[in-house]
């Protein structure tokens, strides 16, 4: 016990780093003179993993940190507060440097991609101060990386950043753009997974307009984009009629139907309304359109009726281990006509739905062979009640005969 | 050839009839007795037979009717549940693996599996309110009077074996409303001061409902608590058959206390000249009612059957428990409407009245003049008849919502090399557009 105390007495006279705290790069304030004008910074920087690296406020801003006059702080190679330009060019000395990168695993041609983004061009070409530069994005002292749920550019908050200027109206009005990306974006698919769903797989901004590069997709380039994600579907569409004359002739490809930053599901019942887009109501395609709905909303009502049958059935308690391999096999058919849907291809929907139907059907016929014997066992009454009444009214009378009641 | 053989089978019948008609009195006691199905060639020494005879000569007080006819119902409905639960337990595997899908192959794979179940579920809800009704009769003709009043305690005690057999049972189907409901009640035992977390403890055997709670209810219903029934059963006829049934209710102290005298075998029964034979008149009687009370079982059976819920699963809260027993029904009211102080108080008034004839011991026996008793036994029975019929109505209730533990501040952090750095984010990842298909929106 007394050993005990002694050693443990020993460890605390110890000086030790608290835990939990990297040890700092940064000289101490005392010594290192930007802080003792500067202090506010401090913070800021010394949270982002350029303070980590070892990298310091001279590295970027030049000048003196030694001297503890400003005068004399602020002489020599000293840039103060650089301009956008500036900023991109300080960035991009060491960030397309691949020797420096090397040890870090970090690509080297954001600056390469952001000369051809609009915001590059806008930025490099034209100067103007609308564009955003590398701080704008990545903060310029909290620099953090991409997989710190603190940074700007972590996937839940990267919509939130580009709509601290895609939002603004004034700025978005003097190159004509919308507003309402964001709050499209929000209730769509992607934006359902990421925010509600924490998928980090569904695409941010970046996701399809890239990141340093960040441009509208082209019209023809619709289709590829989403391809990225959606290969299956995006194959499906390649093989039907519209497959060619959205890759060449810049038809309006995915978006025709599913728009863009909404990314609206489309329901089986809404399938034909979405033809009559671009063709006229009576049209052969039109027809189509309709035929096709109508397969998938058949099967779509199949797959309810088996999903309300194995309910009944497992209210009545019957193992539905078979039925509910039914039902997987009848919903794998129907994500396939999902995708096939998009080749136009109505005889493979038809043979998909075929498979639907016959495996939903297997599910029903098991709740209506239960729903039968539900039946049989209120007939069964019949001879219970029969049996009984006749028992009571032959006690009755036997009753009677002996004069007790 | 053919005719011979023939006339010798017939021979043979006829020889075996005579040997039967000659050795023994005719009827059907003779051909039981010539088989040594009772007294008979086993064992002259003992009077079975004597017994037997006066047994069914036995003649209750003219008084004696219909109204009687509870106490009968009640048995009646435990030996139902004692003859169902023997079937069920052939096939029931009282295991957390098992239980549901063996009551699943019980119900829908079994023949005539369902009409078992669902028989032992509803004898055991009409057991509930026959009992009540049983001892309604007896509050209010004051049968519980002396010299009767310890049968009232040996029915109290019967009573509570009741609720413990109903209490128990519930948990078996092992259902996400069994587990929950059981939960719930456990939960209610354990915030009840003192003993009440040891008990809880004690009966689930885990810090959850679990396994070893389905082991130990299984016991206690099919082992223990049966045991407990019979001895008590036992107790409660013998002492029936000694007292006699009450007579009418009056102010006067019973002219013929035949109850000093009786015992069951050996003394002669003072009732010989007066009241009614048991055998035919009452037998009659009974004839009617058990009929009567099997076929409505078996009509609630087949019409009203308990569905078999989701299989019970600890880690999910369901969306609501159906209540399938009327002590539940009528505690769900009470919670639901009067909250936890409510029920503890109406289950505080039904003991008060339950442990009434300890202290009223004056000889009056007339409901008329007995205002108080009378009185609170009518609201009791109001009360307890209106909670049961809205307790019916609510049927479904969600579970107390308890606090959950805060699971998403412990949620592993994601790899970052999932998230992919903000240049490499490639379709490496990226979903099939099959996935959005697969789960279905509702």
């Amino acid at each position: 016990m007394v050993i005990a105390v002694v050693l443990y007495g020993t460890q605390i006279c110890v000086p030790q780093p608290a835990l939990g705290q990297t040890p700092q790069v940064m000289r101490a304030d005392t010594t290192y003179g930007c802080l003792m004008c500067h202090a506010e910074k401090r913070r800021s920087f010394s949270t982002g993993i350029h303070s980590d690296r070892g990298i310091q406020c001279d590295d970027c801003h030049g000048g003196n940190p030694e001297a503890f006059e400003v005068p004399a702080a602020h002489q020599g190679r000293f840039l103060g507060d650089p301009t956008k330009l500036e900023t991109v060019q300080l960035c991009s000395s060491c960030h397309s440097d691949a020797d420096q990168m090397r040890q870090f695993g970090l690509p080297t041609g954001q600056l390469a991609e952001f000369r051809t983004s609009r915001h590059g061009q806008l930025l490099l070409e034209e100067s103007s101060i609308d564009a955003p530069t590398c701080t704008d994005c990545h903060d310029a002292h909290t620099i953090l990386p991409p997989e710190d749920a603190r940074s700007n550019v972590y996937p839940t908050n990267i919509p939130g950043t580009c709509a601290r200027c895609h939002q603004d109206g004034d700025l978005m009005a003097r190159y004509g753009m919308a507003t309402d990306q964001f709050a499209e974006y929000r209730h769509s698919a992607h934006g359902v997974g990421l925010f509600d769903r924490l998928n980090f797989a569904a695409p941010t901004c970046m996701g399809c307009h890239g990141s340093h590069a960040a441009l509208p997709p082209g019209v023809t380039e619709v289709v590829n984009v989403c391809d990225r994600c959606h290969a299956l579907v995006g194959r499906a569409y390649a093989q039907g009629p519209h497959g060619v004359p959205s890759s060449e002739d810049g038809l309006p490809g995915c978006l025709a139907c599913h728009s863009n930053h909404g990314t609206e599901r489309v329901a089986p019942d809404g399938i034909s309304a979405q033809c009559t887009n671009c063709h006229e109501p009576d049209s052969p395609a039109a027809l189509v359109g309709i035929e096709l709905q109508e397969g998938v909303v058949q099967a779509s009502q199949d797959l309810d009726a088996a999903e309300h049958a194995i309910d009944e059935l497992l209210l009545a308690g019957v193992q539905v281990v078979e039925a509910r391999f039914r039902y997987q096999s009848a919903l794998t058919s129907y994500s396939q006509m999902a995708l096939v849907q998009h080749s136009l291809d109505l005889e493979t929907l038809d043979d998909l739905a075929r498979e639907v139907r016959s495996n939903s059907e297997l599910v029903r016929a098991r709740a209506e062979v239960r729903a039968e014997a539900r039946w049989e066992h209120k007939l069964f009454l019949v001879p219970v009640w029969f049996l009984a009444l006749a028992t009571v009214a032959l006690a009755w009378f036997k009753m009677r005969d002996i004069g007790h009641w | 050839m053919i005719k011979k053989t023939l006339r010798v089978v017939v021979e043979r019948v006829v020889q075996l009839w005579d040997d039967l008609t000659e050795s023994t009195d005719a009827g059907l006691l003779g051909v039981a007795r010539f088989f040594g199905l009772i007294y008979g060639p086993i064992d002259r020494s003992l009077p079975i037979d004597e017994a037997f005879k006066k047994a069914l000569r036995y003649r209750l007080a003219a008084h004696v009717g219909w109204r009687q006819m509870f106490g009968g119902i009640t048995y009646l409905l435990f030996m139902v549940l004692v003859v169902t639960g023997v079937l069920l337990a052939f096939y029931y595997r009282p295991s957390v693996e098992e239980a549901y899908p063996s009551i699943q192959h019980i119900v829908s794979e079994v023949s005539f599996g369902w009409l078992i179940r669902d028989t032992h579920v509803w004898a055991a809800n009409l057991l509930v309110i026959a009992v009540l009704a049983h001892m309604a009769r007896v509050f209010f003709e004051a049968a519980y009077k002396p010299p009767r009043e310890t049968n009232w305690l040996i029915g109290l005690l019967l009573l509570f074996v009741v609720l413990a057999f109903g209490s128990t049972g519930y948990l078996l189907p092992w259902d996400q409303w069994a587990y929950w409901t059981v939960t719930e009640v456990l939960d209610a035992i354990s915030a009840v001061p003192l003993l009440g977390a040891m008990l809880a403890d004690a009966l689930a055997g885990d810090v959850i409902v679990s396994g070893a709670t389905l082991s130990r209810f299984f016991s206690l219903h099919v082992i223990v608590l049966p045991w407990i029934a019979f001895a008590l059963l036992i107790y409660h006829f013998t002492l029936v058959r000694r007292r006699g049934i009450a007579p009418p209710a009056s102010s006067e102290v019973e002219d013929s206390p035949n109850w000093r005298l009786s015992t069951a075998w050996t003394a002669e029964e003072h009732v010989e000249e007066g009241g009614t034979p048991f055998f035919p008149n009452h037998m009659l009687r009974l004839l009617m009612v058990t009929v009567l009370v099997l076929a409505v079982l078996t009509t609630l059976a087949a019409l009203f059957p308990r569905p078999v819920g989701d299989l019970a699963d600890p880690y999910t809260i369901p969306d609501e428990l159906v209540s399938t027993w009327v002590p539940v029904d009528v505690s769900l009211a009470l919670v639901r409407f009067l909250g936890a102080w409510g029920f503890t108080l109406f289950t505080l008034f039904a003991l008060v009245l339950a442990l009434l004839p300890l202290f009223d011991r004056r000889l009056e026996r007339r409901p008329r003049q007995r205002p108080v008793a009378t009185t609170l036994g009518l609201a009791f029975l109001v009360a307890f008849a209106l909670a049961w019929f809205v307790g019916r109505r609510l049927r479904s209730v969600p579970p107390t919502t308890r606090p959950q533990p805060e699971i998403i501040g412990q949620l592993p952090t994601l790899d970052p090399p999932f998230l992919g750095l903000a240049e490499g984010r490639s379709n490496e990842l990226a979903p099939s557009g099959v996935d959005a298909f697969k789960t279905r929106e509702p």
